[in-house]
């Protein structure tokens, strides 16, 4: 390991320790600071003011899970397409078209997924 | 390197406390987050390999994709059922035997990493990481790569014809 | 820093590193407490309103201190209901992966912090993380307005992720490095803006609905959702879902200007005039154009958001990848 290369990430670890340490700090700060004083009222789940029913762990539709899927697929696309695209100086017209194969199968996913209206909210 | 030592144990430990977590937490959503940790420790793993870019990708799929599709897929089942209490499984002899298996997998681990033979170790690794992943992938290995695709594409109608057909049944909501 | 960059590691150099990054972190707060204020005089202005006026001077300079110390003399209250652990981890989660992609931004060339050879695409990893904060918040929350509203964001920000990856392609092309010292470097003579339009035009939209800015900001409709995922957090737990918020925008500006505006070179013949003042003008720049959106566009609906993600910014950054190269691949 180069000496640049473990410092940077010494530093992304630094950035994390505070980026943790800032919310704990200032909530336990706070903790000293803001008054305490709970009641049942205060309490309840907030229902525009009335009286919470049922549980509020609903059920969602399934277009959801469908956007989560497609977001996935297309997130592995785009893994594959940065070190293409950081390579392509040294790798010339042949990377080109093996990508554009690559990705015309996953648009062809995409148009499927287009016709079936899963590309529709509504 | 002291330094490197310490930060894979911390690593290590994250890992397998979220592994464990993952295993004995009640809640499913409490899981997942579990897992995230896991995850996130499991880059920090490959970023002492000198692996950036795996450990780059690996908070993208597998810390951010993965688990919101698996968040959502838990938004999508009910699951108050599962919050239940725990069946205690198996008597003596049968820990006796999930213990003697571990070990033995512990062991047989133990000796296959200290025999084996990584040959000559890569030291510009950490030097155009991404570059050279990306050399040895289009040059080398686009067969595979092409599969890849066809595989992505399956996964993808597969899951569409599946929750279509999930759909249909389902009330609106 | 570079020197510094080139030392052993060592336990001095945490403690060096840990005291810049506080520095930082003063300076990102300064940020964002003006940044704030910054926001609401020009609305103000736009909209024909005065802005605060009154908390030190004329100007309003003080409303966003008196405004976060109230916050934190606020009562914090958990809901029975909720799910404590997550309750308090959300906020946290949210958080720190804001701070965190601050990291390896390259302010200026001697202003920067850690320089690691796939900083883009860590700054968009890592930008992710902060998803699971918000949907986690919104499930601990136990409260039907917070879930919807945490799904809401989550869906978005995942719909948008993909464009905002995509477009960033077209950089990464023409440069060969996903390092933003060097998509800096590469922008000595002409800057992105101007070889790869498309590309910008695309960013800057999924940027915006990425930060949840209007007209994209369907998971705070305070008109449908109360304010979603965070209707139950108050204090200084909600300060910080809006903290990550804010230092998203201060990041997202400062990727923005990295990636397409030159980072710190200078326009042209006026080289005298140092590199940190380029980046901040140019930075102001951005910030001020989001405020711009904000003060400017209707919100959109949520069918049409979800459509104009996948069917029109989708396809049109991966048009925008295969012409680059191609016109790469023939004529350099």
């Amino acid at each position: 390991m180069g000496n640049v290369y473990a410092n940077s990430y010494l530093i992304v670890f630094v950035f994390l320790c505070i980026g943790v340490l800032l919310p704990v700090g200032a909530l336990t700060l706070g903790k000293l600071l803001r008054p305490h004083v709970p009641s049942e009222a205060k309490q309840t789940t907030y229902e525009s003011g009335n009286n919470p029913f049922h549980d509020s762990r609903v059920q969602f539709q399934v277009r959801y899970y469908m956007f989560a899927l497609l977001f996935v697929i297309f997130d592995v696309e785009t893994v594959f397409l940065y070190p293409w695209a950081v390579a392509y100086n040294k790798l010339g017209l042949f990377a080109l078209i093996e990508m554009l194969i690559f990705v015309l199968m996953l648009v062809l996913g995409l148009i499927y997924a287009w016709k079936k209206k899963v590309l529709q909210w509504m | 390197m002291s330094g490197e030592y310490l930060a894979f144990l911390a690593l290590a430990l994250v890992a397998i406390t979220g592994g464990v977590l993952m295993l004995n937490l009640t809640k499913v959503v409490h899981m997942v987050i579990a897992l995230v940790f896991t995850f996130i420790s499991i880059a920090g793993l490959y970023v002492l390999l000198s692996a950036e870019f795996v450990a780059v990708v690996q908070v993208l799929i597998y810390s951010g994709a993965v688990t919101i599709m698996m968040l959502f897929g838990i938004m999508l089942t009910r699951h108050q059922e599962e919050e239940g209490e725990k069946t205690t499984t198996g008597g003596f002899w049968r820990k006796a035997l999930t213990a003697i298996a571990v070990f033995a997998f512990g062991i047989a681990v133990y000796l296959g990493v200290y025999r084996l033979d990584f040959g000559e170790e890569g030291a510009r690794l950490h030097e155009n990481n991404t570059e050279q992943i990306g050399m040895a992938l289009y040059s080398h290995y686009t067969i595979p790569f092409e599969i890849a695709s066809v595989i992505l594409l399956v996964a993808l109608v597969g899951a569409i014809i599946l929750a279509k057909k999930d759909d249909e049944g389902a009330p609106k909501s | 820093m570079e020197q510094l960059l080139n030392s052993v590691p060592s336990w001095t150099n945490v403690a060096i590193f840990f005291g810049l990054g506080a520095a930082l972190l003063l300076m990102v707060l300064a940020f964002v407490t003006y940044g704030i204020l910054a926001e609401r005089k020009v609305m103000g202005f736009m909209q024909g309103r005065y802005g605060p006026n009154q908390v030190g001077g004329r100007w309003g300079l003080l409303q966003t201190v008196a405004d976060v110390l109230k916050l934190l003399l606020k009562e914090d209250t958990i809901p029975k209901a909720a799910d404590r652990p997550l309750f308090i981890l959300a906020p946290i989660l949210a958080f720190a992966p804001a701070f965190m992609v601050l990291a390896v931004l390259p302010f200026t060339d001697a202003f920067q912090f850690a320089d690691i050879g796939v900083g883009l695409l860590y700054y968009i990893a890592v930008s992710g993380l902060t998803t699971i904060g918000v949907v986690t918040g919104g499930w601990a929350s136990n409260n039907k307005y917070a879930l919807i509203g945490g799904m809401r964001a989550a869906a978005q920000m995942i719909s948008y992720e993909i464009p905002l990856v995509m477009s960033v392609l077209g950089v990464v092309l023409l440069t060969g490095s996903l390092n933003l010292n060097d998509i800096v470097e590469a922008q000595k003579n002409v800057w992105y803006i101007f070889t790869q339009p498309v590309a910008f035009i695309v960013f800057l939209i999924a940027a915006v609905s990425e930060l949840n800015r209007t007209p994209f900001d369907l998971p705070e409709a305070e008109s449908e959702l109360v304010a979603g995922f965070h209707v139950e957090y108050s204090g200084f737990r909600w300060a910080f879902f809006m903290l990550a918020e804010y230092v998203y925008l201060f990041a997202m500006a400062a990727l923005t200007t990295i990636l397409f505006l030159g980072g710190w070179h200078p326009v042209m013949f006026l080289g005298f005039i140092p590199g940190p003042v380029w980046f901040a003008l140019k930075f102001s720049v951005v910030v001020f154009v989001l405020i711009w959106f904000r003060a400017t566009f209707p919100r959109l609906r949520a069918d049409q958001l979800m459509e104009l993600g996948w069917k029109v910014l989708f396809p049109v950054a991966l048009a925008n990848i295969f012409v680059t190269a191609l016109v790469k691949e023939l004529f350099f």
